[in-house]
């Protein structure tokens, strides 16, 4: 359980990161908290040329705010997530799936930019980052850009980020009064990953959900927003009803901890809870 | 109510495992594996793993030493061509440092010609036979009356088939070596193991040695749940690359190679035919189970002993055939035989309570025997009504109503279940020796192994009762061959076996003392080989029961624990705080095994699939909600001289099946295979 080996670079400063990046080429590899990366560095799942340390780079860990949005630093820990006033305030969604982010130790190093970065579809914050419309900003030696969540995730463990771009930040839109929020989590034991996760916020119109915002955690090889959901309950669906059509559109996987069917299920099941709990109904 | 004496050092990391010996110019193994189930090796090819810097030696059938025959063909390492299952060590890359031997190991080639593989245990499979013994030493087959006969005339009958999948012990420190050759010709193993006398004597075999030429020091050992109770292929790999490479070798077993290299517990197929009146008493009790074993190795689990003494029936028969299969060698895991064994038994007389109407905790009442069914020896003590009686009192078991199916909240079915659980209390043979040092303190020796049960604290604790002193003035040395031989801690004989050692050398040396100590110290050596001998006979048990209370999702069909309860009755507990934890880590891993723990096989490669902790599942402390243990008193004289029974295992015999058993009242749905997952639930809901 050795990492092969890598050549190691540990950037002062942004700009010193995306130069590292640049000369590296394609085989290098960005580690943050190294929570994800390190386990598959040790089985060589993952064996980059180089290695990017951006530990040193404490301008990104911060959380601030941008008028309409909030602006999460890519290096803000789960840990630092969970008790940002500004996230408290604005994204309550990710505060409550960040505290279902495996145990206390990984929360403590892990990075919120780097859990999307890697792009796991059974990670719990991608369907998160997709339910809220954040906007992910991603830097080169060529200049800034912003990628919609929903842009972002392009396939199994595969962002859009090109090689000489760094994640520095995740703008979030505040949502205005009004939204409930849940992150209904379905694992077999406290600290494995989700089978089926649901994030959702949903805005309460005279007592019923009109505004909603759903999305699902490893029900395909990218996190998936679920339209058919958010339109069901727009034109006036019950949650029970609007939540079977959870997973249309998913390409769910079957795996060791459940087939395809049984996700299938789970999506329904786990939907119908989310939008219940969100809604305090 | 004792904290754990090295607690502090494990606590800040000053306690030394075997991996953190520092020595110098220590050399790193990494091992290659089959990669395929059965065959040939044609060609190693080591070339490129050679001329990569810093690899130091390859070793593999063509060039490693030779090794004496012994009777566990898992310690033949390369020592020969065929490849008797997936996995198996084929060669070993010997580097300058651990990267090194890694990468390099993945750069040796070796060429097969494979052959079709059976890797699926069935129990109609054409190569079953009956082993000579079980594990234990226990005969396959037993019979008394005529149980055919008596089962197709019980007025109420069970038959039904069990299985239990492959289960990984999963240690939290890997097994590990540290292997020297000192210039004398002894060899020295820094070595994680369960039982240091044992590996000596092995490895002594293995490499031609005497005894007093192999050294075996195991102070620390992080966890073993069986799988270290024998030398796995790691320590002879390990001790054959330092004779070759003249250096010191460290060795790791990876986790992911820790599923072949290392042992598990055999999957099972057991059918139980159970025989009663309508009142529920048995007349005829039938266990019959299917295992498997390598081809390489025999190990027979005991999964059908336990129904040998558990109850009273006059008609019984107990039997076990095992298949050679092209699968790793199974070998023990907690509480093997009794763990799955109980599992079908005790599930099985849940469904003769549901099938009668008997109350589950009245009907084990009913025919508890008064004496072992097959052997006719008393019992030393027998208190598994008390436990069931105290069990059902604390949980509140009287107001249940027995009706599956009926107790819903929400979109929850509740449950509650009982099981019956026992295990032998052994003692063995083996010697320690006592001092009297000139300051007044104590120190007491004995090989004995504490791989994080408590028993260096237990013992220390038994010497400070038997010299009449206080626990803080013995220091008790264990952990070193050198130190007087002593059993493995395995089969829940530990603390028994080395206390009486230890209570005897202590008691010589009182006998000993008299007025002013010497500045050389006062010594005495007991051994205990006589009196272990010359026990009068006894059938000598631990009992117990699990009462469990579980919550099953309708919706999702997870199976949650909300509450648990063990009792049990094991001779005298020397040390409540540690013997609590026993109990509870047993009772744990019972949730493990009833829920979640399942290594699943690749028919088609013939490997475990899920080799790692992320999707081989157990429980971690957030999983566990009320869960507690308790013993009744019970003062038995025919045991040992502390008068307490093994602890370490029966903690999780009969959990899972009190679990299966809750999930049946709760949903009204049976479980006879394990783990009761999610998915199985919910087809049945």
């Amino acid at each position: 359980m050795i990492p092969a080996s890598f050549d190691y670079v540990r950037p002062e400063s942004v700009d010193e990161a995306l130069e590292a990046l640049t000369d590296a080429g394609e085989d290098a590899k960005i580690i943050a908290g190294g929570q994800s990366l390190m386990p598959l560095l040790r089985m060589r799942l993952a064996m980059p040329d180089t290695l990017i340390d951006l530990d040193r780079l404490d301008s990104l860990r911060d959380v601030r705010d941008d008028g309409d949005a909030i602006v999460i630093g890519a290096l803000a820990t789960h840990h630092r997530v969970l008790r940002d006033p500004l996230v408290r305030a604005h994204a309550p969604l990710l505060v409550r799936a960040t505290a279902k982010v495996a145990d206390p130790a990984v929360r403590h190093r892990g990075t919120f930019g780097g859990a999307l970065a890697h792009a796991d579809p059974a990670s719990d914050l991608p369907a998160v980052a997709v339910a809220l419309d954040a906007e992910l900003l991603a830097r080169s030696a060529r200049g800034e850009r912003r990628i919609p969540a929903a842009d972002f995730f392009v396939d199994w463990m595969t962002s859009a980020l090109e090689p000489d771009e760094l994640l520095t930040g995740i703008r979030v839109p505040k949502p205005g009064e009004g939204w409930g929020v849940h992150y209904e989590k379905f694992h077999r034991t406290a600290q494995a990953w989700a089978i089926v996760g649901v994030a959702c916020a949903v805005r309460r119109d005279d007592g019923r959900v009109g505004d909603a915002r759903v999305a699902l955690t490893n029900m395909g090889p990218v996190p998936v927003r679920c339209r058919a959901v958010e339109e069901a309950l727009a034109g006036g669906a019950a949650i029970r009803d609007a939540a079977e059509l959870a997973a249309e559109g998913t390409e769910p996987p079957s795996d060791l901890d459940g087939s395809a069917e049984y996700r299938t299920h789970l999506a329904a099941v786990l939907t119908a809870r989310a939008l219940a709990a969100a809604a305090a109904v | 109510m004792t904290d754990r004496l090295e607690g502090w050092e494990k606590v800040t990391g000053a306690a030394r495992y075997a991996y953190e010996y520092p020595l110098e110019n220590v050399a790193y193994l990494a091992a290659v594996q089959a990669t395929v189930a059965r065959g040939e090796i044609l060609a190693v090819d080591a070339e490129a793993a050679l001329g990569m810097p810093g690899v130091l030696a390859v070793l593999s059938g063509g060039n490693a030493p030779r090794l004496a025959p012994v009777d566990d063909g898992e310690l033949a390492v390369l020592q020969s061509r065929r490849v008797a299952y997936r996995g198996q060590f084929v060669a070993a890359v010997i580097a300058e440092t651990p990267e090194t031997a890694a990468e390099a190991a993945r750069h040796v080639r070796v060429e097969y010609a494979p052959e079709a593989a059976d890797v699926l245990l069935r129990a109609d499979h054409e190569g079953l036979y009956a082993p000579e013994k079980v594990n234990g030493g226990f005969p396959a087959d037993t019979e008394s009356g005529d149980p055919d006969a008596a089962f197709a005339a019980s007025a109420v009958r069970v038959d039904a088939t069990y299985t239990t999948p492959a289960e990984h012990n999963n240690p939290m420190e890997p097994h590990t070596t540290v292997a020297l050759w000192e210039d004398d010709g002894t060899l020295v193993l820094y070595d994680s193991n369960q039982g240091p006398s044992a590996v000596q004597s092995t490895l002594a075999e293995v490499f031609g040695l005497e005894p007093a030429q192999v050294r075996v020091i195991s102070e620390h050992v992080g966890g073993g749940f069986g799988s270290k109770g024998t030398p796995r292929p790691n320590v002879v790999l390990a001790a054959m690359a330092a004779r070759v490479t003249g250096r010191p070798v460290k060795f790791a077993v990876p986790r992911r190679q820790m599923w072949a290299t290392t042992g598990y517990r055999t999957p099972t197929i057991q059918r139980v035919r159970l025989g009663a009146g309508l009142d529920g008493r048995l007349d005829a009790v039938i266990h019959e189970v299917v295992a498997q074993t390598s081809a390489v190795r025999e190990f027979a689990e005991q999964a059908a002993v336990p129904a040998r003494m558990m109850y009273r029936a006059a008609n019984r028969r107990t039997r076990h055939r095992i298949v050679r299969l092209d699968v790793p060698s199974p070998s023990w895991m907690r509480a093997p035989g009794e763990t799955p064994g109980m599992f079908a038994l005790e599930s099985a007389m849940d469904e003769l309570a549901v099938l009668t109407g008997v109350d589950p905790v009245e009907l084990r009442v009913r025919n508890d025997a008064p004496e072992d069914p097959e052997s006719g020896l008393p019992f030393s003590s027998r208190n598994l009504v008390a436990c069931l009686r105290e069990g059902a009192a604390r949980f509140g078991w009287d107001a249940r109503d027995p009706r599956p199916g009926v107790r819903r909240e929400g979109r929850t079915l509740l449950g509650t279940g009982v099981a019956a659980a026992t295990y032998p209390a052994s003692t063995r043979p083996g010697e320690a020796v006592a001092r009297a040092e000139p300051d007044g303190t104590f120190t007491v020796r004995v090989a004995a192994a504490d791989i994080g049960t408590g028993a260096r604290t237990a013992l220390a604790v038994i010497a400070a009762d038997a010299l009449k002193t206080d626990l803080g003035k013995v220091r008790m040395e264990i952990g070193d061959s050198r130190l007087p031989r002593a059993v493995v801690a395995g089969g829940s004989a530990g603390t028994s076996s080395w206390g009486t050692a230890v209570v005897r050398a202590c008691e010589a040396l009182l006998v000993r003392l008299n007025g002013e100590i010497p500045p050389e110290g006062v010594e005495a050596r007991a051994s205990t080989a006589d009196e272990v001998r010359s026990r009068q006979k006894y059938a000598r048990h631990a009992f117990g029961a699990h009462f469990a209370e579980v919550a099953v999702d309708l919706d999702t069909g997870e199976v949650r624990v909300p509450r648990m309860l063990g009792v049990f009755a094991a001779g005298r507990i020397i040390n409540p705080k540690a013997a609590r934890s026993q109990f509870v880590g047993g009772m744990t891993m019972g949730i493990g095994m009833a829920l979640l723990e399942e290594s699943i096989m690749d028919e088609a490669f013939g490997d475990h699939v899920n080799r790692d902790l992320a999707q081989y599942h157990v429980p971690t402390c957030a999983d566990i909600r009320k869960i507690d243990a308790v013993w009744v008193p019970e003062a038995d004289p025919h045991l040992n001289p502390m008068g307490a029974k093994g602890i370490g295992e029966i903690g999780i015999v009969g959990a899972a099946a009190a679990i299966a058993n809750a999930v049946h009242h709760a949903t009204g749905a049976r479980f006879r295979d394990l783990p009761i997952t999610p998915a199985r639930v919910l087809a049945e809901l």
